[in-house]
């Protein structure tokens, strides 16, 4: 039974971990939560090794020395490309460094729940075991969604849609593990609208010097769809001095331009059950990721679902670690016997 | 109680659920999991592949299936290349951080006792022509003129093992001369460059370390010879704060000053407006290669109307070419005639 097998000695730590396509995160039983971005570096040369010092980089501080590293971030788009660069190694790191992040105590064994993309799950389900293996005692892969899903014990009639950076992840639940048709997943979600953001500003302010970092900082401080009573100012350098630019409408366009994919998907896989179940389920949709922060999408997909009748919406609380949280519920409820060794 | 049945219906749902992904994971590792899983680094189709080719040698009637076939690969042609880059062959860091973190580099090579790798590195190459005279002679021809002349007269000694970065007019990035000096472990090793001062009619000889520079020139000339890698001199205080503690970086001071001295005495002798501008120390990339010692000369100086005459004479750049030798040689002779560690002090 469940609540025995969750009491288990200390000889095991359980973790959690939600493999992003941007953020990855790891939730421990012994209480550690943490997050790195889902960049890896390596120093490209010897020259580039004494510049920053170690071999291996992660996230923003990956980032800061970018000029000085080979940077990978495998699951950009979802999908580990085996083979390709340095993918594999990529996610390797990432997992070690999460672990280490999370603390076991030495002789610990670690059993995990990874959460991963719906498509990585369909294309590189071996890819992501191989890269997990090394670092714990046994192990499962689950999607993303469906990892939040149980986390937030919505087992049945609910659907969850993560919006994360490379993906959005959709998921429906009725009661079992979700099969392959129970899961989509769409590219629109947080890159996309950072291209959107980026070709939209470079069209209005030709003479301004921006990146795609900057523009990413500018959607995540002030995303949002419809309306808002907010002036949206940023600084952007013009020919080397700071200048004050409205990006208010871009910001604007740039996220809706998600919005009629996210409606369709979720429609679209409502529509396969009887009226019934969808009723239930359209009642009972919750967002996740990153891409759920963007103000008043809550609002717009209800209202958009509503034209079939009543819907209610809801965000989950804590988007970057919500993956992590269900995938470490997963782990603990596991009955001891499935945890095989590997 | 209405509760209750709920939560013993969701109870059921769980454990359904959880007894499902139990399966699901073992459908993803084909079930014999122990098998498949330790085969690390092998894709489904690599493996199919290697099973193919380890069938064919099976069937081939010998007992040759060992790993070192396995690890080449055959080509139509009958050659055998090298097999595709796996990550034990790529770069590996460690060997960098064992490097960076080994204290005691080269002891016995601090006082030129174990020199038997030499590298000329002639500045520039290729698209990159360093400096110009104002006749049109571009620095990194008359450095690698002067580089193989050097190189010929260590070989006539039969010692050493000369090596070049470059022997053509090549483009060289710096990261790669890096590499070379590297790879070659190269005891000892010489970058060629000349300089080049607009506003004075002179001619400045100089020779650099590897080390922080405060004056304003040095930095600029850094920030010129450094052009070719990505490397910015912010990045460098770290580095030079490492390296500093870490390599014995007098080794490199004694071998600049050895050779900044035999340039200049007989220069002087050539050219009146010769100026020494000593030994000093500069963030050039091209250094970091070498363990130590490793110097940059600016051996000549371009902007100087009679040296930029001279230099396209043979006997001008076969004279540089001696004195870098009298200065390599100066080095590594002091060290074996048995100078001890009270080289070390500061004496000048
Ligand atoms: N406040 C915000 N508004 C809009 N987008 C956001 C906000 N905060 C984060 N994001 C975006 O969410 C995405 C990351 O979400 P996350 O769920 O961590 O992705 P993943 O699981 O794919 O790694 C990024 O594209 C990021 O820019
Ligand atoms: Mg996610
Ligand atoms: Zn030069």
């Amino acid at each position: 039974m469940a609540q025995t097998d969750t009491r288990k000695k200390d000889d095991v730590l359980f973790v959690g971990i939600d493999l992003g396509t941007s953020r990855s995160s790891i939730s421990a039983g012994n209480g550690k939560r943490e997050w790195i971005e889902s960049f890896v570096g390596w120093p490209k040369d010897f020259i580039a090794l004494q510049v920053v010092g170690k071999p291996v980089l992660f996230g923003s501080e990956a980032l800061q020395n970018r000029l000085s590293l080979d940077i990978c971030r495998p699951l950009e788009h979802g999908v580990i490309k085996e083979g390709i660069s340095r993918n594999d190694e990529a996610v390797k790191e990432i997992i070690r460094h999460l672990i280490e992040l999370a603390g076991p105590a030495s002789g610990q064994k670690i059993h995990a729940v990874v959460g991963v993309p719906a498509d990585t799950l369909k294309v590189n389900k071996l890819a992501i075991r191989k890269a997990v293996t090394e670092f714990v005692h046994s192990l499962m892969v689950v999607t993303e969604p469906f990892a939040v899903a149980y986390g937030m014990n919505l087992l049945n009639n609910s659907m969850v849609i993560d919006i994360g950076a490379g993906t959005a992840d959709f998921c429906i639940m009725h009661g079992s593990i979700p099969s392959e048709e129970d899961q989509k997943t769409v590219l629109t979600a947080g890159d996309y609208i950072d291209e959107q953001l980026f070709s939209y500003l470079s069209e209005k302010y030709p003479n301004s010097k921006f990146n795609k970092n900057m523009v990413r900082q500018f959607k995540e401080q002030y995303s949002f769809v419809r309306d808002t009573p907010d002036e949206i100012r940023v600084e952007i350098p013009v020919d080397g001095k700071p200048v004050m630019h409205d990006i208010k409408n871009e910001i604007r366009r740039a996220c809706e331009s998600i919005l009629p994919a996210l409606a369709e998907t979720t429609a679209e896989m409502i529509a396969r059950f009887d009226p019934e179940f969808q009723v239930k389920i359209k009642n009972n949709i919750v967002l996740a990721g990153g891409g759920s922060l963007i103000r008043g999408l809550r609002e717009h997909l209800q209202d958009a679902l509503k034209e079939y009748g009543p819907c209610k919406v809801s965000c989950v609380e804590d988007p970057l670690f919500a993956g992590s949280d269900g995938a470490l519920k997963l782990a603990q409820d596991m009955p001891s016997k499935y945890w095989e060794p590997l | 109680m209405i509760s209750a049945f709920f939560r013993k219906k969701e109870l059921k749902v769980r454990q359904e659920i959880l007894k499902g992904i139990y399966e699901e994971n073992l459908r993803i590792i084909g079930k014999k999991k122990g098998a498949l899983l330790r085969q690390r680094t092998f894709s489904p189709n690599r493996l199919l592949l290697i099973l193919c080719i380890a069938a064919i040698v099976v069937l081939a009637g010998g007992n040759y299936l060992d790993a070192p076939l396995l690890a080449e690969k055959q080509t139509a042609g009958g050659t055998v290349m090298r097999p595709l880059p796996s990550s034990a062959e790529l770069p590996n860091p460690s060997d960098f951080k064992a490097f960076i973190t080994n204290a005691d580099v080269s002891v016995s090579r601090t006082f030129g006792l174990g020199v038997k790798t030499i590298m000329i590195d002639a500045g520039h190459g290729g698209v990159d022509s360093g400096t110009r005279g104002k006749m049109g002679t571009a620095e990194k021809d008359i450095a690698l003129d002067i580089a193989k002349r050097l190189k010929s007269r260590l070989d006539k000694y039969g010692r050493f093992h000369v090596v070049m970065t470059r022997s053509e007019d090549v483009t060289l990035p710096l990261n790669k001369r890096v590499e070379l000096a590297r790879e070659a472990k190269a005891d000892l090793f010489v970058s060629i460059h000349l300089n080049y001062l607009p506003s004075k009619p002179i001619n400045i000889i100089e020779t650099y370390y590897f080390g922080p520079s405060a004056d304003s020139k040095t930095q600029e000339l850094a920030e010129q010879e450094n052009a070719g890698s990505q490397y910015g001199l912010g990045e460098f205080k770290e580095i030079i704060e490492k390296l500093g503690q870490k390599l014995k970086l007098q080794e490199s001071r004694e071998l600049a000053y050895s050779i900044q001295k035999n340039l200049f005495v007989n220069m002087e002798k050539e050219n009146g407006n010769a100026y020494n501008f000593g030994v000093k120390r500069a963030p050039f990339v091209v250094l970091l290669g070498a363990e130590v010692p490793a110097v940059l000369a600016e051996v000549s100086c371009l902007s100087n109307r009679q040296e930029e005459k001279q230099l396209n004479t043979e006997a001008h750049r076969e004279n540089i070419a001696h004195d870098l030798e009298a200065g390599i040689l100066d080095y590594i002779n002091k060290g074996e005639a048995g100078y001890g560690a009270d080289r070390y002090a500061e004496k000048r």
